[in-house]
């Protein structure tokens, strides 16, 4: 009994601690496997014909491991340590917090298993197979419990700024997973989503937006806000503006998703949207910048002896500066230049490795001295590091914003003869591979910068005495809550309630009319659905990840029409479970690639691409020839898919196999007769030929305002 | 000042700053007509403005005439006679600047030597479309063959470069080399 008294009167900081060692741990792992993409973007070699870490299975790993595994543990960590002092009472429950945190390394070790394996959905920053997607949900929810659970036993009445963004981020990131991942299994470790084209493009970024906006941004905030005035012992700049800009930030942000659809087939209105709410949440994210930076007044001398000020002050900057840029990009015109290009990759690590990796270092930084009651070994090390992690950051930044925007302009440039000026789209690709070398250097620097902060830290803990549990100590008697706000902020329930109908009005306006898929369709415009073969194809096409380099999405811009064909349409991914439009053209688009080349091209492309296309970066994918095409589970994948929608015939679902075992065969003869190696039909590079010629094959885009156009 | 301390945080309460307001105001108001002009007045929607840009386009073509290979015209090259190209083709230079247009984009598919790769052989006496006339091959170098996988080139290539390296194609018909085995019709 007494010990249970004593455990009630400390903070738990075992679950802190555990939260950073993961975090430092996967952070590593992180930043090596973006390390080697890059490398691989400059010189293709370092796919090493290996399936498993080739970048469309590499790429995946790097962002869940950044995003789910070193900013997660780093946002728990924070979390568990601060709303324990700020609510002045231990967790609501050790066993949940324990839960929580071996359930999330146990996700991230499945990701770290299943994605270089192949399982994804073929959704950014939702790639995790439907097993998965049920444990986070789980874990999630336990997450939940054990934090509203905390607040219903606080001893702090009144929850501090930092608390309200906790809660938007738990009740949001719920809510996005779950709706994000609703998916039909076909199998353990394979689904389709239940939504298709549009709809599943608005829903994926509406996720993925917000993926950003309440995993990497709020829960961040809340951090700034209890980690800046502790470490530079100065009040918070201005209470009013925290409320102000807190409650724009979340209900502004779920909005701003459609910008990463501008120019593409989703209705128009929702691109309209998407675009201006993107623009008003400049002023509210820099409500938080100035918050952070002007609770600095008057301790500036800090910034000059203090590396966790250091590191603070220039994650705040760098937050300022991707929330100018990220507005900026989703303006149309803007955006018409920068996206599909790198200028995105250069934003995205402006914003991840500036602020969420320089704040989580200042975090760290500031805690391991106080977990372990020591001081840290060397500041003069974390300064290094300071310095080292800047140069890197820039040098990234600068050389792919150079790379986006040089090849930006060279994919748009047509010359006074009405032609593209650089049709050859590889040209495009030679010319910014120098900036990729670049890019590398930054990325090594920052992970060197990372290296010394593992050996400060390794050495701060080795001279460190064992911890000892901190004493909750007196608990201020809280004054009357106030009216307004003020005693808003004393009301956990209604706080939570309002937070969440904050977040609901724009996902509900905005996704909610594009459920009904009719209505956006031409009904004059008829669409076959995918051969059993094809679909067999286009699983494959998913698990390699071709879409994080191929788009399927040509935008309806005269330079655009010119290289690719007439601008993609609504219908022609009316039964794409999931939909593939991408996000970046590391290669060129391929939505209406299909019959443009004879199968023998895509099969020497696929084996050798630079045998066709010389200086070619893209990876070999050897193993497509020698790894067989699972056909007895095409009747399976044809229910679910005829269960989403997809008129498949009883005829089809019946003989799926067969169906596609004679369209294989078929095509195989053809490559052999062609100079092929003979005995193909069984392998998977025969599917994906199939899926490849059938894109912009489905479905006839008859587009009057195109008549005139030369078809390439 | 004056709210009670959570763990030791203070908080100010200082007045928003005015330039903020400004630019928070600012982007509303913009949104507002932006959204207003674009979802409820006439202007022109994603595809009307394609449209605007693809009639210039067709304009800049027209007015350009001279270099442009086929471009807007559907690949309808070559309008001049066998005996015409037979005197365009003669120059001495002109199959050796075609040879380099070739091995930039020809060579993927046809091989280096035009002995086919993923593409027919050019210099055995086989040909699948025509009968390896210099029009013939001018034709199939401009129009593409989409069916085959062959683009039309008129729309990435220049007059120059076009008639180049259809007099290259010409200038190795015939040589037999070792490679794709034959396809099409054989011409004596």
């Amino acid at each position: 009994m007494t010990e249970n008294n004593d455990l009630w009167e400390s903070y738990d900081d075992d679950i802190v601690r555990k939260f950073i060692f993961a975090c430092l741990l996967f952070g590593a792992i992180a930043f090596l496997a973006g390390l080697l993409a890059a490398l691989q973007m400059a010189y293709w070699p370092f796919n090493s014909n290996l399936p498993w870490i080739t970048f469309g299975r590499l790429r995946p790993l790097h962002t869940n491991a950044a995003i789910f595994a070193f900013a997660g543990n780093a946002i728990f960590a924070g979390i568990y340590h601060s709303t324990q002092r700020l609510l002045k009472t231990r967790m609501f429950s050790d066993v949940l917090s324990n839960i929580h945190f071996w359930g999330w390394q146990l996700i991230i070790l499945s990701a770290a298993v299943t994605l270089p394996l192949g399982y994804s959905h073929g959704k950014e920053y939702a790639e995790l197979e439907w097993p998965i997607d049920i444990a986070i949900t789980v874990v999630w929810v336990v997450f939940a419990v054990n934090f509203f659970g905390t607040i219903a036993i606080r001893k702090q009445r009144h929850l501090y700024v930092a608390l309200w963004f906790y809660i938007a981020t738990i009740i949001t990131v719920a809510v996005l997973h779950i709706f994000n991942s609703i998916e039909l299994p076909v199998s353990f470790m394979k689904s389709y989503p239940v939504y298709a084209g549009i709809q599943d493009a608005l829903v994926q970024w509406w996720y993925g937006h917000n993926a950003v906006a309440f995993f990497l941004t709020t829960p961040f905030l809340g951090l700034m806000y209890y980690y800046l005035p502790k470490a530079a012992n100065r009040p918070i700049y201005s209470y009013r503006l925290s409320i102000v800009h807190f409650w724009a930030l979340i209900f502004l942000y779920i909005w701003a998703g459609p910008h990463h659809l501008l120019y593409s087939s989703l209705p128009e209105w929702a691109q309209t949207l998407g675009m201006v709410f993107s623009v008003m949440l400049w002023a509210p994210s820099w409500g938080g910048m100035i918050n952070g930076l002007l609770t600095l007044r008057g301790s500036w001398d800090l910034l000059r002896t203090d590396p966790i000020i250091k590191f603070l002050v220039a994650g705040i900057t760098f937050y300022g500066m991707a929330t100018f840029e990220g507005p900026l990009l989703s303006i149309k015109s803007v955006n018409a230049l920068a996206h599909f290009t790198d200028w995105i990759i250069g934003h995205v690590h402006g914003g991840a490795l500036g602020w969420n990796g320089l704040l989580t270092f200042a975090i760290i930084y500031y805690l391991v001295p106080k977990l372990w009651r020591t001081e840290l070994y060397s500041k003069k090390l974390a300064t290094t590091h300071f310095w080292f992690a800047i140069f890197g950051i820039l040098i990234y930044y600068v050389s792919m914003t150079s790379a986006g925007i040089t090849q930006g302009l060279m994919w748009r440039a047509v010359d006074q003869q009405g032609r593209l000026v650089y049709p050859d789209f590889v040209e495009t690709v030679l010319r910014i591979v120098p900036l990729y070398w670049f890019r590398v250097l930054g990325g090594t620097l920052f992970i060197v910068g990372f290296a010394i902060m593992l050996y400060n830290l390794f050495m701060t803990l080795k001279r460190a005495p064992r911890p000892v549990p901190e004493l909750i100590g007196d608990i201020p008697k809280s004054a009357e809550l106030g009216t307004g706000h003020r005693k808003l902020e004393g009301l956990a329930t209604v706080f939570s309630v309002l937070a969440f109908f904050a977040i609901l009005v724009g996902s509900v306006i905005e996704i909610l009319p594009t459920l009904n898929l009719d209505k956006y369709l031409n009904p004059t415009l008829t669409v076959k659905p995918y051969t059993p073969l094809e679909l067999a194809g286009r699983d494959i096409y998913v698990r390699e990840g071709c879409y994080y380099c191929h788009s399927q999405q040509i935008r309806p811009m005269v330079s655009e029409v010119l290289r690719y064909g007439p601008p993609s349409t609504v219908e022609e991914s009316m039964y794409d479970h999931p939909f593939q439009w991408g996000s970046k053209r590391t290669g060129p688009d391929i939505a209406r690639v299909g019959k443009k080349y004879p199968d023998l091209w895509h099969y020497r492309h696929m084996m050798d691409p630079r045998s066709v296309t010389p200086k070619s970066i893209m990876p070999n994918y050897p193993w497509l020839a020698e790894d067989n095409t699972d056909f007895l589970i095409l009747r399976k994948k044809l229910s679910v898919m005829r269960v989403l929608g997809v008129p498949y015939s009883d005829e089809e679902l019946a003989n799926a196999d067969i169906l596609a075992e004679k369209q294989a065969q078929e095509i195989a003869q053809k490559l052999a007769a062609d100079g092929a190696p003979g005995g193909l039909e069984k392998k998977e590079i025969v599917a994906l030929i199939s899926y490849l010629q059938a894109l912009g094959q489905k479905g006839s885009p008859k587009n009057e305002t195109l008549g005139s156009v030369p078809q390439l | 000042m004056g709210h009670d301390e959570n763990d030791g945080i203070q908080e100010l309460d200082n007045p928003l700053p005015g330039w903020w307001l400004v630019t928070f105001y600012g982007t509303i108001i913009f949104a507002f007509f932006y959204w207003i002009h674009y979802t409820f007045t006439n202007a022109p929607d994603l595809q009307g403005e394609l449209k605007l840009a693809m009639d210039e386009l067709e304009r800049v073509r027209k007015n350009s005439g001279g270099d442009a290979g086929g471009g807007g015209s559907g690949g309808a090259l070559p309008a001049e006679s066998e005996e015409q190209l037979a005197a365009l083709f003669a120059p001495g230079d002109r199959a050796d600047q075609g040879k380099v247009v070739f091995a930039a984009k020809c060579a993927s598919c046809h091989g280096p030597e035009g002995a086919g790769l993923v593409g027919p052989n050019l210099t055995d006496k086989f040909w699948i479309h025509g009968k390896g006339t210099r029009k013939d091959i001018l034709a199939v170098i401009s129009g593409g063959v989409k069916d085959k996988g062959m683009p039309a080139w008129s729309e990435m290539l220049s007059k120059e470069e076009l008639y180049s390296s259809a007099a290259f194609v010409f200038s190795i018909k015939g040589k037999n080399l070792p490679g794709k085995p034959p396809e099409g019709n054989e011409v004596p």
